[in-house]
């Protein structure tokens, strides 16, 4: 089972600050290893899709309008994806794919978005526009099985509230809320957070992580992926939690 | 109350100038908090005002602007060194003005930062607005984009001078139905060059009709979003174009609008429509055809915008790309030279940067024709090192520089054709570097 199939929705709409290029790394790291992957897009107007059929199904981040644009599109789609994930597809999520999965959000003017309900947090927005949590973010996360620092840029006024398994603590930045602990939501076959950058660019174990998931979901023998150079990748990441973290303890 | 504002404006001038400190913007920011947020109101400017904004070529167009009404002998005040918020126009103005406020020019050519303008003509009387092109750029610092063209479609409703628009751009078309009376609004437009393309070529924005949201249908697209469009529910981007750039040759370089040739020295379709824009101005104000011409085909930029450096007998070119736009318009054309050459790109995260980066993986590497080799340096070399080796570059070829003039002499160790890419804060420091190297290589700067 050397293949991933990929379902890539909104990817016309909810592209900020390079999330697309999580689904080029994904590509990028399959095709480095011969692991064939597929990526379809929806948007808006397109075929209902048999989301059951994808491993992996991927929302990015939009701007306020844009992503108002998509709530009532998406919850045409909703028994579609909640069935994907009850039979295990991967569900990964940033920013405004996040909120939408919740329960519900409410936007600053108060009035309320309702999420697909798959999970049970919900995010209310900043009512002061100004005050967005915005910078770049340190988080610790274990989902691997061995404790890793992260990094990522956040920019969000929603405060995400009632997650009860996060993606990660935050070591430098803000979080699901400003000042929080926590960041992101996490399951063994959902990640959701806050971080773009992209996501992925500097933290290859949690790309890696979403294909061994992908590869191996349906198969016992586990795939063990083989190695790549992330020399750049990690040396990347270094730079940035030096900086960032050295200047916390500075504080 | 004007004239003691004034009166301390002047004095804020006068001792900065004495301790040999630029008063590009400070006299303005005090006078800004002086005045309320209303810092631009005190001064009396009877004569016409023509402001050029959006994200990309507002300095290359004022200034060509400005050179057409200096060489037709107006007495002009333009703020050339892009000072271009209220503040800086303040503090402009301030050194012109009289006791009174009262401004003394025959025209006023400003370049104007796209959120300010609503700021800046709710105060003065505005003649002649051109707006160039709307693209994502600093997202987190500005705010996002329909944000922003929603505050000068606002100052646009009640607006009744002229508005000079590229019609190619769906971002700057729909301010021409801001306001249905003002029956002073025009449209520059370019047909296609060679490597126009059919399909859209890079992560862009306005891709949906502003007006009825349908997607937006394309004949062409030059670059980005920019290109013929039209929606095909509402017919928004029928329009007639006031001037129009035809047989565009980027290889010369020449184009012709308005039934006269020019040959500008920067090739680039970016350049094509500044300069369309330009010659629109030309043709509103009845500018003579000859200095025109001149003034177009003798416009060319020492600031980091294609700027030729001989790294001993080695010749790079130095543009800045502050968004992917930039980026993507600065490899294409480095595509479309012929023969092997290689790229230094210098990425920088400083706060007038913005501090994410993101935006790199809005550039389409993939296109790269010829490279042979790719340092990077900067603030954020690794994360524009990582991002061109996921664009399926071999990571072998990339070499991470940090400290610039190490980047500069790892790219110049080579022979051949050498391509420099830097974001905003990067650009300066990157001349210095290129500029040492010239002198220590006995190289030359053009």
């Amino acid at each position: 089972m050397n293949k991933i199939k990929i379902l890539h929705m909104y990817a016309d709409m909810l592209d900020l600050y390079g999330d697309s290029g999580n689904m080029e790394i994904i590509g990028y790291r399959c095709k480095m290893r011969g692991i064939e992957c597929c990526i379809d897009r929806y948007s808006v107007d397109s075929e209902m899709p048999d989301f059951s059929a994808y491993d992996l199904i991927y929302i990015g981040g939009g701007a306020d309008l844009e992503q108002q644009h998509i709530a009532e599109d998406l919850q045409k789609c909703r028994q579609g994806i909640k069935s994907a994930y009850d039979n295990g597809s991967f569900l990964f999520l940033i920013c405004g794919g996040y909120q939408l999965l919740g329960r519900y959000y409410k936007d600053a003017d108060g009035v309320e978005i309702p999420g697909l309900g798959i999970f049970s947090y919900y995010t209310v927005a900043e009512p002061n526009r100004k005050k967005r949590c915005i910078g770049n973010i340190v988080v610790k996360t274990n989902i691997t099985g061995r404790e890793t620092e992260i990094v990522g840029f956040e920019n969000h006024g929603g405060q995400t509230m009632g997650v009860e398994t996060p993606f990660g603590s935050v070591v430098c930045g803000h979080g699901n809320c400003t000042g929080s602990s926590h960041e992101g939501y996490f399951e063994k076959n959902v990640i959701a957070t806050y971080m773009h950058g992209p996501c992925l660019a500097k933290n290859p174990e949690i790309s890696d992580y979403v294909i061994s998931y992908c590869l191996n979901r349906k198969s016992d023998a586990a795939v063990v992926l083989p190695e790549l150079d992330d020399a750049l990748e990690l040396k990347c990441r270094q730079v940035m939690v030096e900086r960032l973290v050295g200047k916390q303890e500075g504080k | 109350m004007n004239r003691i504002l004034i009166f301390i404006g002047k004095l804020i001038v006068k001792i900065l100038r004495l301790f040999k400190r630029n008063a590009g913007n400070l006299p303005g920011i005090v006078l800004w908090h002086l005045t309320r947020g209303k810092c631009v109101k005190m001064f009396r400017v009877d004569c016409p005002i023509i402001a050029v904004t959006g994200t990309n070529g507002k300095t290359s167009v004022t200034n060509c602007i400005a050179r057409l009404f200096e060489k037709s002998g107006r007495n002009i005040i333009i703020n050339r060194e892009g000072n271009n918020l209220d503040t800086g126009i303040c503090s402009l103005l301030l050194r012109y003005c009289d006791g009174a406020g009262r401004v003394k020019a025959d025209m006023l050519i400003l370049e104007t930062d796209e959120s300010h303008v609503p700021v800046v003509y709710s105060q003065l009387r505005l003649e002649t607005l051109v707006v160039l092109n709307f693209f994502r750029d600093q997202l987190d610092r500005n705010g996002e984009m329909e944000t922003l063209i929603q505050k000068i479609n606002g100052f646009c409703k009640t607006f009744e001078g002229n508005l000079l628009l590229n019609g190619d751009d769906p971002n700057t078309a729909r301010l021409g139905m801001a306001n249905p009376a003002n029956k002073n609004v025009r449209y520059f437009h370019a047909e296609p060059y060679a490597y126009a393309t059919k399909e859209i070529f890079e992560a862009s924005e306005g891709r949906f009709c502003p007006f009825c949201g349908e997607a937006l249908g394309y004949e062409y697209y030059q670059y980005s979003h920019i290109g013929k469009f039209r929606c095909g529910k509402c017919g928004f981007g029928e329009y007639e174009p006031y001037i129009t750039a035809s047989g565009i040759d980027l290889e010369k370089p020449v184009f012709t609008a308005d039934g006269h040739s020019y040959s500008p020295k920067l090739n680039s379709i970016y350049n094509i429509y500044n300069m369309t824009a330009v010659a629109g101005i030309a043709k509103l104000y009845g500018i003579k055809p000859e200095i025109t011409e001149d003034v177009i085909s003798n416009y060319t930029v020492n600031n980091g915008r294609m700027e030729t450096f001989m790294l001993g007998d080695r010749k790079a070119v130095l543009n800045l790309a502050k968004n992917p736009v930039g980026a993507n318009m600065t490899l294409r054309v480095m595509n479309e030279m012929n023969g092997e050459k290689e790229l230094l790109f210098v990425l920088n995260d400083n706060v007038a940067d913005g501090l994410d980066v993101s935006w790199i993986w809005d550039i389409n590497f993939s296109i790269f024709r010829d490279v042979s080799r790719v340092v990077t340096s900067g603030t954020r070399a690794y994360d524009i090192a990582v991002r061109i080796k996921c664009s399926g570059y071999p990571a072998e070829k990339i070499t991470v520089c940090p400290e610039l003039d190490g980047a500069v002499a790892e790219l110049a160790k080579t022979p051949g054709k050498k391509f420099v890419i830097a974001n905003y804060t990067a650009v300066q420091p990157t001349r210095g570097a290129l500029k040492r190297y010239s002198h220590r290589a006995g190289g030359d700067h053009e």
